[in-house]
């Protein structure tokens, strides 16, 4: 090379740059660092000796909060922009004080450092966020196979946040494609080098993200702004060279700035800290991912149903308060079909109209009742969590949707053959009912084309 | 094309740095022999994606130029350009002598290089004085960018104005999610939400005009190189059937992109100081200057201009994908079958009856959509082509299982007559291609009902020509041309329904179906209050 690394630092800072950058360094780093009490009390809860995914994932996407304190599902509302607000609103009060500061004190900043600092805290903080992501992609975590509920609900009675869902659920490959490309771009920002395309790819990457979940009513379009906003500063940096370079055809000088380590101990510290980073955020976050996956869907409950009873039921014989009553699609008290799933939960289909519960981002739950993934943003369907009493062949039925946290009865159940089901209890409303239940040998076309060697030159009588 | 060249270099290089040119600007660096083989290699595949298909093959076919001899160019229909930008390679007779595998439809990517390698071997045998292909190689670029921007324009505009994904119809709101083929739930995860389409239309018609210009090439390569291999994957993941088509504006997109990844990887990876050296062609001459401006200003009027304008017809008046003639207005709707006879005999409903209709709607369109608990011949194609008449056009019905029976119906208002033909034809559907899926199709060439005959003359008075059905601004000669070649001869079932509504509330359709049974069914209608959001942005002209 025929210059030296001196020659870059004679770049001067005027004043209007100055206070520009002590503006846009308070409230970047006002965003990127923890500074919320409640995060670290939340970080502080964590079993250390038991970490768990979640808690890596929980960790990975902080955002100050300020006004939204409740802990809630939603706390990426529209709420986030108001505390994004108050950040710029105090940002600027720093950069006022800042500049109060330099002019009275005559402190001289180091501004490529401290640029070069946001830069890396930055980097940092993004890759976190986009790994943590990609991760829950990678191994297919984020969007499950649909149930068999999901699958025997009507399109049009599913919200668009879950049809996305759904939609990404029965494509794996597909959804680890997305967490893969999610990964890389993550790490192609742990190395300077590489920044600028690391950025470049999670600016096209969440840039979807954002569109996708404003299309689809997700939940998570704010905090894929929050990215967003960092991937695009990491790459304004490098803009004026692209441009240079690409599209003008003309020279230009990459970037320069190192940082100078006056002892040694602390280029150690650095590969300490960045190792200790990457171990964290990728290797055991990785690997708890991994586990969580083995496991099965986080996003279902654990515990397993009722045995050898997973299938759709047609409910052949009604009775409410003793009397019969035949099909009917538009009685909204007769059942028309039942569904038990793999784990512990049946869904109930009748007329009536069902006030749907919505849970549109990604939130990791212990208990299997706060499992509610399987009855988010779906109507059409009853979904009752239930606990089996064997011995008195009963099962303890609990509606899992919060808007019906009242609704909790006991089933007894005959089982005469290996396709047959009897039902009898009395409902929380005090009606007694029972039901027969017969098995039906229902056939999904998705899975019958991947039986049958996919579409192509195929014929299906279904 | 004028021989001189001038060598892109910077008016101020930096004094203190060696520009990496080689010999000075007069003399381009020579190649070397590896670079200069893996340039033939490139150069040939090259020529093979972008000249249409068949001009290679023994004898050749020329059936893509007679494209722009046959279109109407006075009255043009959307899909007399698509079909002019969308075309990619095919050996098939060679794949098969060679014994390539399949490879889920990307065999022919193997294909081309082997006839690369075979011919830049044979041109290395000949060409040994060659010292470098700078020109060569920029107008290797020029031939790949304006092929891929062509493409993918075509290809974009469908979203840009969503058609290509068409808002589910209400039939198939009404069917259960399991029901679907994956290649379905994929296409309408994008119908439902249409301003996404048109975003991800907008990506791939910016990529095209991208790599229209030199200055932003990059930008277009990149974009095209990202959103063709993530469709290229989605096709793969859900059987969508296009992986072929769209890897092919992969490996363009690549080649292009390829173009800057020396640039990319000094100035980034290397952190050099970066001296970009392009070799462009000099055009001194006014008719060069003037037939390279020409030739440009042209495919942009054609496929940015004209193209956009034929697509917004399309999209306004006549959605390709769906039924564009409006349906009966009192009709449209969600029904309950409250009470069904079959030759006079009442059939009580169940969910597990084989001829007892569960439900029934009416779309806005001309289409009677009902379900029976009866296994049926499924259509499995991806909803593809071009069909111009009312009955071919076919997203209502493909990849939907469940029981769903979906019928087209003429309809006489006057007498209240419905005339109905299923859309599943009974010799099953055809794939994307028009080749049959099934050799029970051959033999079921017009029998019976399928004639003109089920519908008298005064009847088809009154029911009026479809061709002009639909708002003179969406006719044009490739409809009026559709229309006088008339159905494919397939055999459908059909049924001749009356239908009696006071107030819309409830429907009465008496008649016979396809078997001549006689029907009395009563349809009372329900407000189904879909969770799932209107669209907001509705393709065609029901009103």
């Amino acid at each position: 090379m025929a210059f030296s690394l001196e020659q870059t630092t004679v770049v001067s800072w005027n004043h209007r740059e100055k206070v520009i950058f002590r503006f846009i360094f308070s409230y970047l780093m006002l965003q990127a660092v923890p500074l919320d009490w409640k995060y670290y009390q939340h970080v502080l809860s964590i079993n250390w000796l038991q970490l768990q995914f979640a808690d890596i994932f929980n960790i990975s996407r902080y955002t100050p909060q300020f006004v939204h304190h409740i802990k809630s599902v939603d706390f990426w509302g529209l709420n986030t922009l108001l505390d994004w607000l108050f950040l710029v609103i105090i940002a600027g009060v720093l950069t006022w004080i800042w500049s109060w500061i330099a002019q009275k004190k005559g402190l001289k900043w180091n501004y490529d450092r401290l640029y070069y600092v946001l830069r890396v805290v930055l980097r940092y903080r993004l890759a976190i966020g986009v790994i943590a992501y990609g991760l829950i992609k990678v191994f297919p975590l984020q969007a499950p196979n649909p149930s068999l509920s999901n699958f025997n609900t009507n399109y049009g009675d599913l919200s668009a946040w879950k049809i996305f869902s759904l939609s990404l659920g029965i494509a794996p490959s597909f959804e680890v494609f997305l967490g893969s490309l999610e990964v890389l771009g993550g790490l192609l920002l742990l190395y300077r080098r590489t920044t600028a395309i690391g950025a470049f790819l999670i600016l096209v990457f969440h840039g979807n993200v954002f569109l996708s979940n404003l299309a689809y009513e997700g939940g998570e379009a704010i905090y894929s702004l929050y990215l967003l906003q960092m991937a695009a500063f990491l790459l304004l940096h490098d803009i004026h060279r692209i441009i240079l370079v690409f599209s003008l055809a003309k020279p230009a000088q990459p970037d320069n700035y190192r940082l100078v380590y006056a002892h040694a101990w602390q280029q150690k510290l650095r590969i300490g800290l960045k190792s200790a980073f990457v171990f964290f955020f990728v290797g055991l976050a990785g690997y708890k991912a991994y586990v969580v996956y083995t496991e099965g869907p986080y996003q279902y409950p654990e515990t397993p149903g009722l045995t050898n009873a997973r299938g759709l039921y047609n409910v052949r014989e009604f009775r409410f308060n003793g009397r019969e009553i035949p099909y009917d699609k538009k009685d909204t008290v007769r059942w028309q079909n039942v569904v038990f799933e793999e784990w512990s939960t049946l869904s109930i289909k009748t007329a009536a109209k069902i006030q749907p519960w919505h849970a549109t981002s990604e939130v990791f739950h212990r208990d299997d009742r706060d499992r509610l993934y399987e009855l988010a943003g779906t109507a059409g369907r009853h979904y009752y969590h239930y606990r089996i009493d064997t011995a008195a062949r009963a099962l303890h039925l609990e509606n899992k949707n919060p808007h019906y946290a009242g609704d909790q009865f006991v089933l007894h159940y005959k089982r005469p053959d290996a396709h047959t089901l009897v039902v009898f209890g009395t409902t929380a409303a005090g009606d007694s009912v029972t039901a027969v239940l017969d098995r039906l040998d229902k056939k999904y076309l998705r899975e019958e084309l991947q039986r049958t060697g996919g579409r192509r030159g195929n014929e299906l009588i279904l | 094309m004028s021989e001189e060249k001038t060598i892109r270099q910077p008016e101020t290089a930096n004094p203190a740095v060696s520009i990496p040119a080689g010999d000075g600007p007069s003399q381009p660096r020579a190649w070397t022999a590896f670079q200069k083989f893996a340039f033939r290699v490139g150069f040939i595949y090259i020529v093979l994606l972008v000249v249409p298909p068949g001009v290679f093959s023994i004898p050749p076919d020329f059936s893509w130029f007679r494209l722009w001899i046959d279109t109407d160019w006075t009255s043009l229909h959307y899909r007399d350009l698509y079909d002019i930008a969308r075309f990619n390679p095919s050996f098939p007779w060679l794949t098969q002598w060679l014994g390539i595998p399949r490879l889920a439809g990307h065999a022919i990517w193997v294909t081309l290089l082997a006839i690369a390698s075979v011919g830049a071997f044979v041109w290395t045998l000949i060409d040994r004085k060659a010292r470098e292909y700078n020109t060569l190689y920029y107008w290797a670029l020029v031939m790949a960018r304006y092929r891929a921007g062509i493409g993918i324009i075509g290809f974009g505009f469908t979203k840009l104005l969503p058609v290509q994904m068409p808002y589910p119809s209400e039939g198939l709101l009404n069917t259960d999610f399991g029901d679907f083929s994956g290649q379905k739930i994929y296409w309408m995860s994008i119908g439902i939400v249409p301003w996404y389409q048109v975003f991800a239309g907008i990506v791939e018609v910016l990529a095209g005009t991208l790599l229209f210009f030199r200055q932003t090439t990059v930008f277009g390569a990149a974009l095209l190189f990202g959103a063709l291999g993530s469709i290229t994957w989605v096709n793969h993941a859900y059987d969508g059937g296009v992986q072929g088509y769209a890897f092919y504006f992969v490996l363009l997109g690549l080649y292009i992109f390829g173009y800057y990844v020396p640039r990319i990887h000094r100035l980034f990876i290397l952190q050099q100081y970066t001296v970009p050296v392009d070799y462009w062609p000099t055009f001194p001459k006014r008719w060069q200057k003037g037939l390279r401006y020409g030739l440009k200003a042209f495919v942009i009027f054609l496929f940015l201009g004209v193209l956009f304008y034929l697509q917004l017809v399309d999209f306004l008046y006549d959605p390709y994908k769906q039924p564009s003639t409006p349906g009966v207005k009192a009709l449209r709707g969600y029904y309950d079958v409250s009470e069904f006879k079959i030759n006079g005999e009442e059939i009580p409903y169940s969910p597990l009856d084989i001829v007892r209709w569960q439900e029934a709607i009416f779309e806005k369109w001309t289409t009677l959509a009902y379900k029976v608990n009866k296994p049926t011949r499924l259509s499995l194609s991806n909803g593809g082509g071009n069909p111009i008449m009312d009955l071919e056009r076919n997203f209502e019905i493909t990849g939907t299982a469940g029981g769903r029976r979906v019928f087209h119906y003429y309809a006489d208002t006057t007498t209240q007559m419905l005339y109905l033909q299923d859309k599943v034809p009974v010799g099953g559907d055809s794939d994307e291609r028009g080749v049959p899926a099934s050799t029970a199709r051959q033999a079921a060439v017009t029998s019976g009902l399928s004639a003109g005959d089920w519908i008298d003359e005064t009847a088809w008075e009154r029911i009026g020509d479809e061709r002009t059905k639909i708002h003179p601004r969406g006719i044009n000669t490739r409809r009026n041309r559709g229309f006088a070649r008339g159905p494919r001869p397939l055999t459908r079932h059909k049924m001749v329904l009356h239908y009696e509504t006071a107030d819309g509330q409830r429907v009465v359709l008496t008649g016979t179906n396809e078997h001549r049974d006689s029907l009395y069914i009563v349809l009372d209608r329900v407000e189904r209050n879909y969770l799932l959001s209107r669209s907001s942005l509705e393709a065609g002209q029901y009103d």
